[in-house]
């Protein structure tokens, strides 16, 4: 195989000088400049909508957790009504309250944390 | 990133993408730097997604790579099987770019993917790595390609 490694390393494609590429290069870039700030501004604002999706989420996670724990319902004496309902879900549901929440964190940490390498990079 | 800044890096990435592409389109040197912009342009409407996680060139390839295909599926050329393209003559218009003759004619009959690994590891000095990030496709495979694509370059060009 050394003969056809060396064919190959010996004899890449030469590109031809072709000065008027970057000129059009230029002159596309310029042409598709819309384009590129409407996704732009269609990406900010869903990443936006994403974090703002996932950090509502993540408090109300935080919230119903420490309402399950700090003031448990006792089933016997619940009364009618949503808020009772809803008491008493957490309190049948509350040892696995902590995992979507956890999953909550990690998604947002991510979410934000990519978004500071983007940057970091432009 | 703004665009003064992808100029800069089009400037630096510019010969590498070209001379792939040329490599990808049998030494078409027209057709290769018209897929070269497409793949220009789309990368900088996409610029914003970039992390950053792999370098700039390799980015760049990947995006030419997926123009290439694009342009394949559109205009689907003749193909006729390794095997059988032994003693085929070439007949894709070529400005001669590539100085051997006859390793350009074995090229022109490889599998896409098989060309693209070849081009990219030979003519770019890419890694393994890099070839499998830009080819979107496991390492093992990518060695594979390799192996068969000189098997069939040998075959082609009869050393």
């Amino acid at each position: 195989m050394k003969d056809i490694d060396e064919i190959l390393r010996n004899n890449r494609p030469v590109v031809k000088d072709n000065p008027t590429f970057l000129l059009e290069t230029k002159h596309r870039l310029e042409a598709v400049e819309g384009i590129k700030a409407e996704v732009d501004r269609q990406r900010s604002y869903g990443r936006t909508a994403l974090i703002v999706a996932l950090a509502v989420g993540l408090a109300a996670g935080v919230l119903a957790t420490a309402v399950a724990f700090l003031w448990p319902v006792d089933a016997k004496s619940v009364e009618e009504g949503l808020w009772q309902s809803i008491r008493l879900f957490l309190e049948s549901w509350k040892q696995y309250l902590i995992y979507p929440v956890a999953v909550l964190a990690v998604a947002l940490s991510l979410v934000v944390s990519t978004g500071r390498d983007r940057k970091s990079f432009c | 990133m703004t665009r003064e800044r992808f100029i800069e890096y089009v400037r630096v990435e510019q010969e590498p993408l070209r001379r792939f592409l040329l490599a990808l389109c049998n030494g078409n040197a027209s057709l290769a730097d018209d897929l070269a912009q497409d793949a220009l342009m789309r990368a900088y409407v996409a610029s914003g997604s970039f992390l950053g996680l792999s370098k700039f060139s390799t980015w760049l390839l990947r995006i030419a790579y997926n123009c290439y295909i694009d342009h394949c599926r559109r205009f689907v050329p003749d193909k006729v099987p390794v095997e059988q393209a032994l003693d085929v003559p070439s007949v894709e218009a070529s400005d001669a770019s590539f100085r051997y003759e006859g390793l350009y004619q074995a090229l022109e009959r490889l599998p896409e993917k098989e060309k693209a690994a070849i081009a990219l590891f030979y003519f770019e000095d890419r890694s393994i790595k890099e070839i499998a990030t830009i080819l979107d496709m496991p390492q093992g495979t990518v060695k594979y390609l390799l192996s068969t694509g000189r098997t069939h370059l040998k075959q082609l060009i009869r050393l």
